[in-house]
């Protein structure tokens, strides 16, 4: 198939979205937010329910009425076209396919609404079908179709008009688990083909961090972070990010101090952590920060092992995973600590109610100022 | 960006309009109540209250306590008849007895008052099938006396308000929660009490605005009374027909039809306020 | 046992509400003037005479006329309503509806008696157009809410998804909201048409003479004479409507409509 993107698309970002505001009554939705999406660009919008995300995405289809702030697509300000003027793809959370329709009228809908002749109209929907593997199904109905199929027919129809920007609307929280993970690797293909700008919207940290180019963590309405899912992974801007991305110890509110070539953390009752100083960590002496360390980056001490960043605890539970097991360790004035080994011999090593010792890589340790 | 709205205007007027036609009428009746009789005139005089005061006679107080105590029995009575119909309608196992039940309790409704008024006629009257099967079965001898008696027309207004009542129950009863009845029997309650304490309680609204429902429409009856009652059996709308067409006082007949309108409304006033106060007390809404 | 005894007492209920009908059509067979129960022997003769009776056409003819008119006025003006209620909020909105809907609760015979006044007051006193209004709205309540009903169980984000892909606010009436309504339309429309063929008080104020509808023929024809046509008239009534009920309740789920849910 030809690459879908369009010849007469201007250079430039794709998308851009100048310090957009939606307000519903007194509450907020979303938060003068300003971000710009490239061309061909896979972008994932991320956050708990509630967070503004797929306000910001109606805002984006025209769906929403932004209160405040400008839409602009390829150099073009949307804010105040209607929705049926935009020529921006969608696919729903439900996928909205009309039920009276089979799945050729479906698809065809968009070209039609585009008066195009009836030839074209049937060539690019072919295309569009064939592309998604639906072959063979042109005259069924929506309903008869399984949620994969339904699914496919809804990217076909979005994706026939060739659009500016594609917006995905949690498209894949309706599938069960193992079709979730095979539509994932359909999505991932798709942009890969049609290089189309995409917009992803999800809550799923997995879906995220797997499809996206870069992602956008959105709280309150509010942009988090905006980086790449390795960035975002290693490299949290707060304590949200790093809480919402991942599974992570927060550790409690600790001093900062600087010796030379070293740095540590002072926790009031529980004692020091040094490591050597990184770059990013650029907090004045004594300040007030708050370290987060994944699971991975804690490990039971071996035998007679000593030195700096040792705590001793006491086993809360075991979480076996099968390929790994995730204990919980109850510290003394830190709380619960999670570690994170391969296979299952701490299980059996140290049985719950028994004391252990962790040993923490604080070098790796994400430092954010409290 | 203005907030727009599609076909706004054009799918408002009608309705507007409508709803204008609707209200003009009923300025009419209202303005008719507070004009002058004019004897042997269909034209009316200036402005009066005198038929208001004209109410307050005991003749016409009595036609309004009958409206009333028709119109209560007949709640009362649709209300014990619908409910096991109601009750096996929801809860019956086969999709074909639903059906069927559904099918012979609404039907009824469709059919329109003048045909179900005179198909009454039929069963009430002293040669009618209630007689002629009771003298077949020798029970009696002389024709009982079931037309133009206050009984034959509260007979027939209760299977007329059936239907709409079955349906205001099936409504309320399908939205039990099941599992308080089964959890009510594992706690050890008989059927009969799981009924008594569950589901009789959380189907309360819907009794509740049945019986008001019901009582606000058999007190705008017509055509039963009329022609069941015979004239011996007067109720408000027949009191007004009187009034309108016979006497061709019309100023009367409209404060008549005013009243009943007042009542229907009043009636369902009061069953909103009750409605929501039992489904506050249950928690339920 | 228990469960026995429910059963038999709701078949004598129900036999309760079944057999005046039962009986109607039972006498509209009967072959002489006299009714006689059980009866002897079956005749067509009042069918005869129900369907050449001048009256009665004209009474029929009169009915059709005004039930067309009427349920269609009330199809095309309540849907509109009820897209505009689905869809919008404005001030009045709950003003409108309140009117709009009063009809299910004002006494026939008031509602009838005001458009009777209504069109003495234009002159159009048991004409035509006083009847097809006072039927209007006396039935538009079912059709409002049967599309209603449709309309709400239409997922909103169709019409979102059809402006997504470039369809104009009429487009996405005429071809996404239109063909999943039609069936709501077509059973309300149905149920006001049996409403209004059927309704008999407000008709015995606002029609006259030259313009009464069947139920008003009927009402003047029983209160002359006491033969077994009305009982042929009622039977081929019964018999239409229930045919048309069952009808609308296979194609477009009545039940729905009617909001009974039974589950």
């Amino acid at each position: 198939m030809t690459p879908h993107t369009r010849p007469d698309s201007p250079a430039g970002d794709a998308v851009e979205i100048v310090r957009v505001r939606k307000e519903f009554g007194a509450a907020v939705g979303v938060a003068d937010v300003s971000l710009t999406v490239g061309r061909g660009e896979f972008i994932t919008l991320l956050g708990p329910s509630g967070c503004g995300k797929s306000t910001l995405l109606g805002m984006i289809a025209g769906f929403v009425t932004p209160t405040a702030g400008k839409i602009i697509v390829d150099g073009v300000d949307l804010t105040e076209v209607e929705p049926y003027r935009r020529d921006i793809g969608m696919v729903f959370q439900s996928y909205a396919l009309f039920p009276h329709m089979n799945v050729f009228d479906n698809v065809a809908f968009g070209l039609k609404m585009r008066r195009l002749p009836k030839a074209q109209i049937e060539a690019e929907v072919r295309r569009a079908i064939e592309m998604m593997k639906l072959t063979g199904m042109e005259s069924r109905r929506v309903r008869q179709l399984s949620g994969g199929q339904q699914q496919r027919v809804a990217l076909a129809r979005a994706i026939v008009i060739r659009p500016k920007v594609l917006l995905l609307d949690e498209p894949l929280s309706a599938l069960d688990k193992n079709l979730r993970a095979q539509m994932q690797v359909e999505l991932s293909d798709l942009h890969r083909k049609t290089g189309l700008t995409t917009i992803f919207v999800t809550h799923d940290q997995g879906e995220a961090l797997s499809l996206s180019d870069r992602i956008v963590v959105m709280n309150r309405g509010e942009v988090q972070q905006v980086a790449t899912p390795i960035e975002l992974y290693r490299t949290p801007a707060n304590g949200f990010v790093a809480s919402f991305i991942g599974e992570i110890n927060a550790l409690p509110k600790a001093r900062y101090e600087r010796a030379g070539e070293m740095a540590a953390l002072v926790l009031p009752g529980v004692g020091r952590l040094t490591a050597p100083a990184r770059a990013q960590w650029s907090f004045n002496d004594g300040a007030e920060v708050q370290a987060f360390l994944r699971p991975e980056q804690v490990r039971p001490a071996l035998p007679g092992e000593a030195g700096a960043n040792l705590l001793t605890g006491t086993v809360a539970a075991h979480i076996y995973q099968g390929s790994h097991t995730i204990t919980r360790v109850e510290v003394p004035g830190i709380g619960l600590v999670e570690t994170r080994v391969t296979g299952a011999e701490i299980i059996s090593a140290h049985p719950v109610g028994t004391p252990i010792t962790l040993s923490l890589d604080i070098g790796e340790a994400v430092l954010i100022a409290a | 960006m203005t907030q727009r709205r599609p076909f706004f205007i054009t799918f408002l007027a009608p309705a507007v309009l409508t709803a204008v036609i609707l209200v003009a009428a009923m300025f009419e009746v209202l303005q008719y109540s507070v004009r002058a009789f004019i004897p042997g005139a269909l034209d009316v005089g200036g402005f009066t209250l005198d038929n208001f005061t004209r109410i307050n006679r005991p003749i016409y107080w009595w036609v309004m306590l009958d409206t009333f105590y028709i119109s209560f029995l007949t709640a009362i009575f649709s209300l014990l008849l619908s409910y096991p119909v109601a009750f096996a309608l929801v809860r019956a196992r086969r999709d074909w007895v639903r059906s069927l039940l559904v099918s012979l309790s609404i039907t009824p409704l469709f059919t329109g008052e003048i045909v179900r008024t005179f198909s009454w006629m039929l069963m009430l009257g002293s040669d009618g099938f209630i007689n002629s099967m009771l003298r077949k079965l020798s029970l009696i001898d002389m024709p009982l006396q079931i037309m133009y008696t206050r009984f034959g027309v509260v007979v027939a207004l209760v299977q007329f308000s059936m239907p709409v009542m079955i349906i205001l129950l099936a409504t309320a009863i399908s939205h039990v929660d099941r599992d308080c009845e089964k959890a009510a029997a594992n706690l050890g309650a008989s059927p009969g009490a799981v009924f008594w304490h569950v589901t009789l309680p959380l189907t309360l609204p819907g009794i509740l605005s049945g019986i008001v429902v019901v009582f606000a429409w058999t007190m705008s009856a017509f055509s039963t009374p009329q022609l069941i009652g015979g004239g011996k059996v007067l109720m408000i709308a027949n009191l007004a027909y009187l009034q309108g067409f016979s006497v061709l006082n019309l100023p009367f007949a409209a404060t008549l039809s005013l009243i009943a309108l007042v009542s229907a409304l009043g009636s369902l006033v009061l069953m909103k306020s009750a409605t929501s106060r039992i489904e506050k007390r249950l928690a339920i809404a | 046992m228990r469960s026995f005894a429910f059963w038999s007492l709701v078949t004598a209920i129900l036999a309760y509400m079944t057999l005046p009908t039962l009986v109607v059509l039972m006498t509209s067979v009967n072959p002489t003037e006299i009714l006689a129960f059980p009866s002897e022997g079956v005749s067509f003769q009042w069918y005869e005479k129900a369907l050449t009776y001048p009256d009665f056409q004209i009474a029929f003819r009169n009915g059709l006329i005004v039930t067309g008119f009427a349920s269609t006025l009330a199809l095309i003006v309540g849907s509109a309503f009820a897209w505009l209620v689905q869809r919008y909020s404005f001030r009045g909105r709950g003003l409108l509806e309140a009117v709009l809907w009063s009809p299910l609760i004002i006494p026939h015979f008031t509602l009838g008696f005001g458009f009777l006044l209504l069109g003495g007051a234009f002159g159009l006193q048991q004409g035509y157009v006083m009847i097809v209004l006072a039927h209007m709205v006396l039935v538009m309540p079912f059709v409002t809410r049967a599309v209603y009903v449709s309309l709400a169980n239409i997922d909103p984000n169709l019409a979102r998804a059809a402006a997504n892909l470039g369809a104009s606010p009429f487009q996405v009436l005429m071809r996404i909201e239109l063909p999943l309504v039609l069936p709501g339309m077509a059973g309300g429309w149905l149920i006001a048409a049996v409403l209004s063929l059927t309704e008999f008080t407000a008709s015995l104020y606002v029609t006259g003479s030259r313009t009464q509808t069947l139920p008003v023929a009927m009402y003047n024809y029983i209160r002359e004479y006491a033969d077994p046509t009305v009982s042929a008239v009622s039977a081929m009534l019964i018999i239409v409507t229930t045919l048309i009920m069952f009808i609308a309740d296979r194609a477009f789920g009545l039940r729905r409509v009617l909001a009974i849910d039974t589950h």
